[in-house]
């Protein structure tokens, strides 16, 4: 800037133009003229210089407010013209029905013969085009009034040249009140629409233009609305939800679930490109979610319940597709799928009750069962056939899981919730598991290759899984075992270390510990007996009978084996003699150990001398008391029950089930029986029979207790109160361990605690647990505190 | 580089001063002013004639408008340390009238 007044230089006001009152009028028909000529495309005899000129001139003489208002003045009379001359007869040509329901409501949008048809194409085209001139037209207009938008329009706030051109389409062409072109717009692209979705093709370049027209027309005064938005969208999403309502009840009605589902995903994908393709991507959400509502929300219990074609018949006839797509609908709905979950739990369910009530059905009705299968043995079959009726059903809902629905979480935890719930019902289930893994490690398993084993065993475990009073299957477990081991009957020791080590997996040590006894303890005896043997050898080197023993811990094995009233036995001397020989040689290693001899679980090997040849026959130990008997006994000679029985004081039960064996199964009769009758009467009478024959040199007559079966009920309900009473004392340990970690605890906290700790093992029952903690008030474990009866607290 | 952006680079344009005085400028430079843009790119007898009749501008101030369209030109990429561009304190408020018409 310059600095006093010394300089020379002189400045000059800027010259002022012209006359300074420039005639508006003068000016504004320049302009007017000119923008005329521009509608009717001769902008490029136009000078730009000069109309800008002139509209600069105009807004520096303060006359911009005036020329904005002229121009909108202009521009809408100049649309108003096109809309009466151009415009207008075109929409007369479409059937006026169209124009006049169209004002209302788009339901009754009835399908246009194919001349109206064509008709609304052109007049959209037509709209189309009056939209491109003004929109050429605006941006002309715009640049030579730009002063006026720089400098007018931004102080005050008024929308541009541009924009207000834009709002005057609007308000004069779609909004027109005489012609109502907007309406008759809509109506045709929603009949179009409708027309598409029948199934015709229609012409969709002219929708689409049209649309982005709509597109571009925003609302005053509001922030994101587009005459698209407010005016059009509405009626297009009112007329699309009528339709899809109407489309899916029609569906629902007359098609089977998986057509149904079909066209489902036919109509989303449908949407889905219509939209894309020439609406306004905005409303594309909204579509997708009036169909899904519609098609999917409102329907699927239908779909899913349809007597013919639903959910049981889909996983019945293992209908991978549609169960895939009922899948994917539903997720898109609702992404917890409860419905679908619901429904695939009570299948389950149903399935698997019907499943455990055929077991049942087995085990009562005996005339079904095959000849010569004892109604023990038939109980054992439904007990296989139940586990794996059990596997198969889950084997195929893995299946369905994992193919049809990407193995979803909450579908699995679901499916086990349901598995678990029918499984448990069944209350014989632990029984009947123990029993189909004891029958594959006595005889299924043999011939199978390694992995082959251990996939059996692997299905076994999963079914482990679901049972919720574990320990009840521990105890059906560990006595199957103890007679497998003893009997040497499983097929290979790796196998079942193999199955502990798996259970382990599952439930932990404590479960196992006893189960790894019992094989430690087989072990031990093999080198004890080894031992034993070249004991002997030095000793007494011309013996004449061989001993075998297995010593087993009494804790680990089950209780069952050493109750005493099964142990009376008399035993002929030599095998007496024998007995303490061994029971020296125990002591001697052991001491401080007693040692109970268990005869109900043994066997011998006798060599006995026939009229035709020798055989070896292998029977139990009883058995073999009983006939070293006849050793004494003349040729000719008998013995009564009741004498075998004094001198052996072997106990009853066991007495009737050797000599059956003995005599009366026909293949293998060492013994003649009077009278010749199946069962066993104290006034029977057994004799040596000299005349067996038989092909092979050796026998083994087995005693039908060895075969492990399901129990008699009153087997069951020892083995049930036997758990229970284990159950009793782990419930008291949980309570003072609790307590004692804890120091005082509330009631209702306490039991939840303690249902927590044990639901390993089994599943506690509340009144169980309440009677133990008073059991401990009683025994001063615990004590109630004085302020508050809930309270309990632990006494050291 | 499409063919309207090579021919923007070596076409020049036409700018009339009130008094008749013509100065011919690189087309691109005549860009920085909105309005000549806007005149060149339109619809108008100007883009195609390529010459514009600016009736309210003398020559000398025509003159300067150009030097100055250049010098915005030569730095536009360089909005850093430029050297000042010389107003002559007479034509000052001239050129601002001038500069406000052609939107500079």
């Amino acid at each position: 800037m310059m600095s006093g007044g010394r300089s020379r230089v002189k400045m000059r006001p800027p010259r002022n133009r012209d006359s300074s009152d420039v005639n508006f009028e003068d000016s504004w028909s320049v302009l007017s003229t000119a923008m005329q000529e521009m509608y009717k495309k001769n902008a490029s005899r136009l000078s730009y210089e000069e109309l800008y000129r002139t509209a600069y001139t105009l807004v520096l003489k303060k006359h911009a407010e005036k020329l904005y208002y002229s121009f909108k003045s202009f521009v809408a009379q100049h649309l108003r013209d096109i809309v009466a001359t151009e415009l207008a007869p075109l929409a007369s040509n479409t059937a006026n029905s169209l124009a006049a329901e169209g004002v209302t409501s788009t339901q009754a949008v009835p399908l246009a013969t194919a001349d109206q048809r064509e008709a609304g194409i052109r007049f959209l085209k037509a709209v189309k085009l009056q939209w491109d001139d003004h929109c050429l037209c605006m941006r002309m207009i715009s640049d030579i009034l730009m002063y006026m938008d720089r400098v007018y329009c931004k102080e005050l706030q008024l929308p541009l040249i541009y924009d207000a051109g834009l709002a005057l389409f609007r308000d004069h062409v779609i909004r027109n009140k005489d012609f109502q072109v907007g309406e008759h717009i809509y109506a045709i692209i929603l009949n179009q629409i409708r027309r598409q979705r029948d199934g015709d093709i229609v012409d969709t370049s002219a929708i689409k233009a049209t649309i982005l027209m709509l597109e571009s027309l925003t609302e005053d005064k509001v922030d994101g609305e587009t005459v698209y938005s407010r005016s059009f969208e509405p009626k297009f999403l009112r007329s699309s939800t009528e339709f899809y309502t109407a489309e899916a009840a029609k569906l629902a009605r007359d098609c089977l679930s998986g057509q149904y589902l079909i066209e489902t995903e036919k109509r989303l994908k449908e949407e889905y490109e219509r939209v894309m393709s020439y609406l306004s991507v905005t409303s594309e959400p909204k579509i997708t979610k009036i169909v899904e509502e519609t098609m999917i929300t409102k329907n699927i219990i239908i779909v899913m319940h349809s007597e013919q074609s639903g959910l049981n018949q889909m996983i019945l006839n293992d209908r991978m597709d549609d169960l895939q797509r009922l899948y994917r609908l539903s997720t898109r709905v609702d992404p917890d799928k409860t419905d679908l979950r619901n429904s695939l739990m009570t299948r389950v369910v149903a399935q698997g009750t019907e499943i455990n009530n055929d077991a049942l059905e087995n085990l009562k009705r005996p005339e079904q069962r095959p000849k010569g299968v004892s109604a023990q043995n038939a109980a054992t079959t439904a007990a296989f056939k139940w586990v794996e009726a059990v596997l198969e059903l889950k084997e195929k809902y893995d299946r369905i899981l994992n193919d049809t629905m990407d193995g979803d979480n909450q579908i699995q935890t679901s499916l086990t919730k349901a598995f678990s719930s029918f499984i448990n019902q069944m209350n014989r289930c632990s029984e009947f598991l123990s029993l189909f893994i004891d029958d594959n490690l006595k005889k299924g398993l043999k011939g199978k290759t390694e992995d082959e084993a251990e996939a059996v065993l692997d299905r076994a475990i999963t079914l482990f899984r679901y049972i919720d009073d574990k320990d009840i299957f521990e105890t059906y477990y560990k006595s199957h075992l103890a007679k497998r081991l003893l009997g040497g009957r499983s097929v290979s020791d790796d196998v079942e270390r193999l199955m502990i080590t798996k259970l382990k997996m599952e439930v932990g040590f404590s479960f196992t510990t006893k189960l790894e006894g019992m094989f430690k303890d087989m072990k031990v005896s093999g080198d004890m007996v080894d031992e034993y043997k070249s004991y002997v050898q030095d000793k007494d080197p011309d013996r004449q009978t061989e001993l075998s023993v297995s010593v087993l811990t009494s804790t680990n094995w089950p209780v069952s084996l050493s109750s005493v009233e099964h142990n009376t036995c008399v035993f002929p001397s030599e095998i007496e003699r024998i007995k303490r020989s061994f029971d020296r040689f125990y002591i001697d290693r052991h001491s401080g150990r007693v040692l109970t001899w268990n005869p109900n679980m043994g066997n011998a090997d006798i060599r006995a001398t026939f009229r035709k040849r020798k055989h070896e026959i292998n029977v139990s130990t009883y058995a073999m008391v009983i006939l070293m008997l006849f050793n004494d006994v003349a040729d000719g000679q008998s013995l009564s029950f009741e004498e075998i029985k004094s001198a052996t004081s072997i106990p009853d039960n066991e007495l009737t089930r050797n000599l059956q064996s003995l005599a009366v199964v026909p293949k293998t009769r060492i013994l003649i029986k009077e009278p010749m009758s199946k069962d066993i009467r104290p006034t029977d009478r057994f004799s040596f029979n000299a005349g067996f024959e038989s092909q092979y040199i050796r026998i083994k007559i087995p005693t039908v207790a060895y075969i492990n079966k399901t129990e008699t009920d009153s087997e069951r309900k020892e083995t049930v109160d036997k758990v229970d009473e284990l159950r009793r004392y782990q419930t008291d340990a949980a309570i003072v361990r609790i307590m004692k970690a804890r120091k005082s605890l509330e009631h209702n906290i306490l039991i939840s605690e303690v249902t927590t700790q044990l639901s390993g093992r089994f599943h506690p029952d509340a009144m169980m647990i309440k009677k133990r903690i008073d059991a401990m008030l009683e025994r001063e474990y615990i004590e109630r505190s004085s302020e508050n009866r809930q309270l309990y607290t632990y006494l050291a | 580089m499409s063919q309207g952006d090579s021919s923007a680079d070596s076409e020049y344009v036409l700018l009339v001063s009130s008094d008749g005085y013509e100065y011919s400028i690189l087309r691109k430079a005549a860009m920085v002013s909105g309005t000549l843009q806007r005149m060149f790119e339109g619809a108008g007898l100007e883009s195609q004639s390529k010459r514009v009749d600016l009736k309210d501008i003398n020559g000398i101030l025509l003159e300067k408008v150009c030097e100055y369209l250049y010098y915005n030109l030569k730095h536009q990429n360089n909005p850093g340390n430029i050297p000042e561009f010389d107003v002559p304190p007479e034509m000052a408020l001239e050129l601002l009238v001038a500069s406000d018409f052609l939107d500079v």
